[in-house]
């Protein structure tokens, strides 16, 4: 594997006058030979571990590595196992004690010339944000790779990789900014903000009449006459065949008594109801046209619920629409109803619209025609769903049992709005964006030294503060005069040239130039550029850029001051979000379906909410100077109204997070507590003790089980029958190599299978056997949610296994200390962080692990300081 | 037939020599159109390699057939059965697979590379050249696409992994592809209507901004220490990439795109699942009649193969069956492919070639996944058809080693293919049981 070359720190060598060492004293191997090498020796290999070859020199970071694996193992008892030799006490204790001093100073040795930086290219999340701080454009950057998708963070500068293709997405994707960014000069009037409202029954009802009185109507009135006619072929009555004519008639029943149930009802003469199911009004759309430029939209709608609907059924979603197969919609927002159809409320949302996309022109690289894709513009308002077709089908036909026709509607919308683009101010014309770049204003001539310094100017704010060589902005120049050449006008032949700046590595790495020799400090600058991109993924403000210029960004206080400020800055979401998804590996909660007929309330709204509660628990705990103890236990919450029905807390209005009382003896409070955190710990069906174990071992008690082996069989062998979750996996200890990490993994998700795999509370475990949406057989099982800790602790439910947990919080704290480390570092954790790591944690305890002191020591760290 | 004679020597050395000298008024005074088509006459119709990765793997335990039957008499299984009518053109190969692979929802990243992912030392991700790339380096010189990729916008979702096709280049990074059939269709078959010199305008634009980005680059590169000089040569590697992609561009802007003598229709739009692959295998024939291109891979959509049968399941879902509905759908998803292959086979056999034989005689095309089935990553569904490679097909091969590499088999069809390599990702030697017995 790696080789590390070892500089002594100069410090250190000043005092010795040599290289230090940590040297485990070579009386030790007694003691390894007498009772790991049985199972360890070069031949056996036990666990993949060779004590026999190992170096009694901790000088490397594979020697020390396996040196902390063999104090880990001898501290916790793990080693040697329970029926081998037992090390005495005497001896283990020499053992332990030279072992961890030499560790210390291995550690000490090798924290100089591990955790270097390699430097980092933005990332898909930097690279957006970064484009619209310099340009107030939104890019779509869904054609970049997830930089996030191979492990690690996405701010691991060595595993950020680059590649041609990506090089033209830069390309084109700078210019289309640049395009949206700049308006033409001599400047056009502004586009006129219109507002257009739709009726939603115009097209409702003319679409709905026009499928009753042709498909059905037509189809029974052939039906009617095909039978009347006793023996005259289908095909004389325009029908293929009998089966066909059966079908019509079939569907005349089935469909006809919801079409005219619909547009007889009072409430579709002067609006429209959103059905369920069927191929009436199952969403009413806004459609705002191609020629609408980019920018920010309102969209409208006047709504009302029917009387007396549950709550579940009170909330709107609002959507692109998607998949024409499955009426899949890309969700924006969900909101909870307050008015009715007598006293209609309006609801407003803000849209961010994009240039329409044209693929062909993109991605193809091809003029011949325009492919517009649908979607981007046609915005969506329906009931709230699971976002599934098949879901409503099987809604409707239950439904139709009972009502006759289907699905009673709940919410009615009188009409729909769209208004945009919204400016800023009356006046803001050119828009901010174009003024930043031609800086001495619209009516200034485009002569050729001004355009010089306009591309001077933008290449100083992309490369954040580092100066563009003169022979560069030559090149560019030549771009610029090259399409002048070709009578393409100033304001648009200087596009070319930005659009080059924005694909050149000044603008897509952060760059810290250093030496081989030795690590430096950083400059005031790079301070700025590590500490913005850190707290927001984007780059320094104009503050923080003045305060590096200046050159105080390295005194203590002022970098403080400034780290408070990020945090307080609403751009520290990037931060939350970012660091929170991937710390938590919140991207399971997209890895499943969740079975719709079994987990109705689980839809696309919910996993939205859910995913922001997580979000906002920790924005909240940041912002509020909080412990992140809260993490493992609270009495509050952070949740708005989606949330609080489904969790059936009482008294949450609108849709904001807000922070609050849990009710007594109610399970929420705390990240285990959280629907994320537990349907993520499901495959969509059942709840998953084993994924809910491994989540709580790896991101709570700080104790990460190996990675689950590929190849292992799935426990399939009692399928077809209806055991509890609990008895399945007791197959688990029958194989030593899965009981090994299984008796730890599991027990902890037996405390937690009071939740079902949606996370909803219960009380009994479900189990079925159905195919096709029709239950062959199923059962109830009572919940047994006892189990013991790995540490031994027995705990009774889930209440009991929660404080437990909790008490383990200098565990969490650690762990999520190598999180941010890791984060912040742009590198992963690696053991020559322990120093780091431990001072951070000291820091912090005194403060009583405030969220934010973890992030102002990291700040204040060396490493976070250094090149 | 030797497999290791590359045809039309003469004319690739011409076109080689050509490559930076040739200016376009040149070549079109040659009658180039012309030329080339005198030259497939007199020569032996090129070879083809196309690789179709499926995501997720398949149903195990009704779709491999009974490893009891080898050889040729064997039963073709429920999932398999589509494919009855082509029985003694295929192969079914068991046992191989990439000793590397450790990630149960990557059925595509690593299967035509077959490489560690923690090789680079601080990477968390590393990835080398994939088989299909090989092929194209040396199949794709003549043609007007090297290769072409396609892909699905679903793909995300349908357990292929991380990547943006089935393709990743000599420097491990991946390969864009087309991920829809109207992208693919414009991209092989519509002709530019910007005028000549305009587009010959626009390829030095591009030249002059790949220029300017060096000039940049070069400046940056100033002072950076070794790691991030490494890092920074994955920007200059692409920037001689498109380089090298210009040059082709500009070898071929005046020559009009082939069409085929049964054109191929505008695909419409919104279509997806099993309409969308039968399309996009459609213009795989269609291209490989104007010879676009001698190298495809196809990385399929699940999650809307999966809708188009009337599922209601992610893929994901899917892939974790037991016995039940989700069986159900992978059952009938295996069924589905093999249909769609079939299909595809059909029409490589009925498309001929100037002389009499067919594309399917010339074509060596691999199915599979470097997913097993659920989450096994082990004995990798593979399934091989086509007279490209050599290999003696209407057989079921049971190989002996439990975890035959995977690149074995690549190196085999590439050999095979007429290129003279000694190896491929971790591969440990060719399967001789593919061309005897």
């Amino acid at each position: 594997m790696v080789g590390v070359v070892v500089f002594g720190p100069a410090s250190l060598l000043a005092e010795s006058d040599s290289v230090p060492t940590a040297i485990m004293p070579e009386k030790h191997f007694a003691v390894l030979e007498k009772y790991c090498l049985d199972c360890h020796d070069a031949a056996t290999e036990k666990g993949k571990v060779n004590l026999e070859d190992l170096s009694f020199d901790l000088g490397s970071l594979e020697t020390a590595e396996l040196w902390q694996k063999v104090l880990n193992s001898l501290n916790s008892g793990e080693m040697p196992p329970e029926d081998k030799k037992q090390v005495s006490a005497g001896e283990k204790t020499l053992f332990l004690d030279d072992l961890s001093h030499q560790l210390v100073t291995a550690r000490k040795i090798l924290s100089d010339s591990g955790g270097a930086i390699t430097m980092r290219r933005l990332n898909r999340r930097e690279y957006k944000n970064t484009i619209r701080d310099l340009l107030g454009v939104d890019v779509d950057v869904a054609d970049l790779p997830d930089d996030a998708g191979s492990g690690g963070f996405d701010t691991a500068g060595g595993s950020l990789f680059f590649s041609s293709d990506q090089l033209e997405r830069y390309l084109t994707l700078g210019r289309k900014a640049l395009d949206s960014a700049m308006v033409p000069i001599p400047i056009p009037s502004r586009p006129e903000t219109r507002k257009v409202r739709i009726e939603a029954e115009t097209e409702a009802n003319k679409r709905i009449t026009g499928i009753l009185r042709g498909y059905h109507m037509g189809g029974y009135r052939k039906y009617m006459m095909w039978k009347a006619s006793k023996g005259r072929p289908a095909s004389d009555f325009g029908l293929v065949d009998d089966k066909e004519m059966a079908f019509r008639k079939l569907a005349w029943d089935r469909n006809a008594p919801q079409y005219i149930d619909y547009l007889t009802r009072a409430e579709t003469k002067t609006g429209a109801l959103l059905t369920i199911g069927g191929n009436l009004c199952p969403q009413v759309p806004a459609v705002i046209p191609d020629e609408m430029p980019a920018g920010n939209y309102k969209l409208r709608a006047h709504i009302g619920t029917m009387p007396k609907m549950p709550s579940e059924r009170t909330f709107v979603e609002i959507g692109y629409r998607g998949d024409r197969i499955d009426g899949a919609m890309d969700l924006i927002d969900c909101r909870k109803v307050s008015g009715t159809v007598a006293k209609p409320q309006t609801i407003e949302f803000d849209l961010t619209l994009r240039p329409p996309k044209n693929p062909l022109k993109e991605d193809v690289g091809t003029e011949t025609k325009k492919v517009v894709m649908l979607g981007d513009r046609v915005v969506v308002f329906r009931e709230r769903q699971p976002n599934v077709r098949g879901s409503n089908v099987y809604r409707n036909n239950l439904a139709r049992e009972q009502t006759g026709f289907g699905v009673e509607p709940a919410l009615w919308i009188d009409w729909v709005e769209w208004e945009g683009p919204i400016y800023e101010s009356k006046k803001e014309w050119p828009p901010k964006s174009h003024r930043e770049i031609f800086f001495q204003g619209s009516d200034a001539e485009l002569t050729d030294a001004y355009v010089r310094k306009i591309i001077e100017r933008f290449a100083g704010r992309a490369f954040r503060g580092r100066e563009a060589s003169a022979a560069f902005i030559d090149k560019l120049m030549a771009q610029y005069s090259d399409q002048i050449a070709r009578d393409v006008p100033a304001y648009e032949a200087i596009k070319a040239p930005l659009a080059v700046i924005l694909a050149s590595p000044a603008f897509l790495y952060l760059a810290e130039p250093a030496g081989e020799e030795k690590r430096r400090e950083l400059t005031d600058l790079e301070m700025a550029v590590r500490l913005s991109y850190f707290l927001w993924s984007s780059p320094p403000d104009e503050e923080l850029n003045r305060v590096a210029r200046e050159g105080k960004l390295k005194h203590p206080a002022v970098l403080s001051e400034q780290t408070t400020r990020l945090l307080a800055d609403p751009r520290s979401w990037e931060f939350v979000s970012g660091f929170t998804h991937q710390w938590l590996t919140m991207d399971r909660l997209d890895f499943f379906q969740y079975n719709y007929r079994l987990y109705p309330e689980f839809d696309d709204s919910i996993k939205r909410a859910a995913r922001a509660e997580v979000y906002h628990t920790i924005d909240q705990i940041l912002r509020e100077n909080r412990s992140i103890g809260e993490l493992l236990k609270s009495d509050t919450v952070v949740i708005n109204d989606v949330l609080a029905d489904f969790y059936d807390i009482p008294g949450v209005k609108g849709d904001t997070f807000r922070r609050v009382k849990v009710p007594k003896d109610h399970p929420r409070g705390g990240l285990l507590g959280t629907v994320a955190v537990l349907a993520m710990g499901s495959d969509g069906e059942r709840s998953s003790p084993v994924e809910r174990g491994s989540w709580v071992m790896r991101k709570l008690l700080n104790d990460p089980p190996p990675p689950a082996p590929a190849n292992v069989p799935q426990l399939s062998r009692h399928a077809g029958k209806l055991f509890p979750a609990r008895e399945l996996l007791l197959a688990h200890m029958e194989e030593a190599q899965c009981a090994q990490c299984h008796r730890k993994i599991d027990p902890i998700g037996y405390g937690l299978e009071n939740f079902n795999a949606a996370g909803q509370w219960r009380e009994t475990e479900y189990t079925e056997i159905a195919a096709q949406n029709r239950v062959k057989k199923s059962k109830e099982h009572p919940i047994d949610a006892s189990g013991t800790l790995p540490d031994g602790t027995k705990f009774v439910g889930f209440y009991e296994l929660r404080d437990q947990i909790a008490k383990q919080e200098d565990a969490f704290a650690r762990g999520f200390t190598e999180a941010l480390i890791a984060y912040g570092l742009g590198r992963p954790f690696g053991f020559s962080d322990y120093d780091l790591a431990e001072e951070i944690l000291a820091g912090a305890k005194t403060n009583e692990n405030r969220m934010n002191q973890f992030v102002h020591a990291l700040v204040k760290s060396k490493p976070f300081r250094m090149k | 037939m030797n497999p290791h004679a590359l045809h039309s020597h003469s004319r690739r050395n011409f076109l080689r020599g050509g490559t930076t000298l040739l200016a376009l008024p040149f070549l079109e005074s040659l009658g180039f159109r012309r030329f080339a088509s005198a030259a497939k006459a007199s020569t032996a119709p090129p070879k083809r390699m196309v690789f179709v990765g499926m995501g997720f793997g398949v149903t195990r335990e009704t779709w491999f057939p009974d490893t009891a039957t080898t050889g040729a008499d064997y039963e073709l299984p429920e999932g398999l059965k589509p494919l009855q009518r082509h029985k003694k053109d295929i192969t079914v190969i068991q046992n191989l697979s990439n000793q590397f692979s450790n990630e149960a929802h990557w059925g595509s990243t690593f299967w035509l590379t077959g490489a560690n992912r923690y090789a680079e030392p601080g990477q968390s991700f590393h990835n080398s050249i994939s088989a299909d790339q090989v092929a194209a380096e040396a199949l794709g010189k003549e043609t007007r696409f090297t290769s072409i990729q396609l892909g699905s916008e679903t793909a995300g979702t349908s357990g292929h992994g991380p990547g943006l096709s089935l393709a990743w280049n000599r420097q491990g990074k991946p390969v864009a592809g087309l991920n829809n059939p109207t992208l693919a269709f414009h991209k092989l078959f519509s002709d530019e209507t910007m005028p000549l010199a305009q587009r010959q305008a626009l390829l030095q634009q591009k030249r002059s901004v790949l220029d300017s980005v060096m000039e940049n680059a070069k400046s940056f590169s100033r002072g950076l220490n070794r790691s991030d000089t490494d890092k920074l040569d994955e920007y200059f590697q692409s920037v001689r990439e498109i380089e090298t992609r210009l040059s082709k561009e500009e070898q071929w802007l005046g020559v009009s795109k082939v069409q085929p003598n049964d054109p191929v229709k505008e695909p419409g739009e919104g279509l997806a699942g099993s309409e969308e692959i039968k399309l996009m295998y459609d213009l795989m024939i269609a291209a490989m009649q104007v010879d676009a291109t001698r190298v495809f891979t196809y990385r399929q959509p699940v999650t809307s193969l999966i809708k188009s049968l009337g599922g209601t399941i992610s893929a994901h879902n899917m892939s974790h069956y037991q016995p039940g509905m989700r069986m159900e759908v992978s059952q009938k998803r295996d069924r589905k492919n093999s249909e769609l292959l079939a299909h595809f086979i059909d029409k490589l056999k009925a498309s001929k070639e100037p002389d009499g034989t067919s594309l399917y005689d010339h074509v060596s095309l691999s199915f599979g996944s470097n997913i097993n089935s659920i989450h096994y990553l082990t004995n990798c569904p593979t399934l091989i058809t086509g007279g490209g490679s050599g290999v003696k097909h209407g057989r079921h091969l049971v190989l002996e080693n439990p975890k035959t590499p995977l690149c074995n088999l690549w190196l085999s069809l590439l050999q095979g293919a007429g290129m003279e390599m000694e190896a491929h990702g971790d591969s440990s030697g060719v399967l001789d049981e593919l061309f005897v017995g």
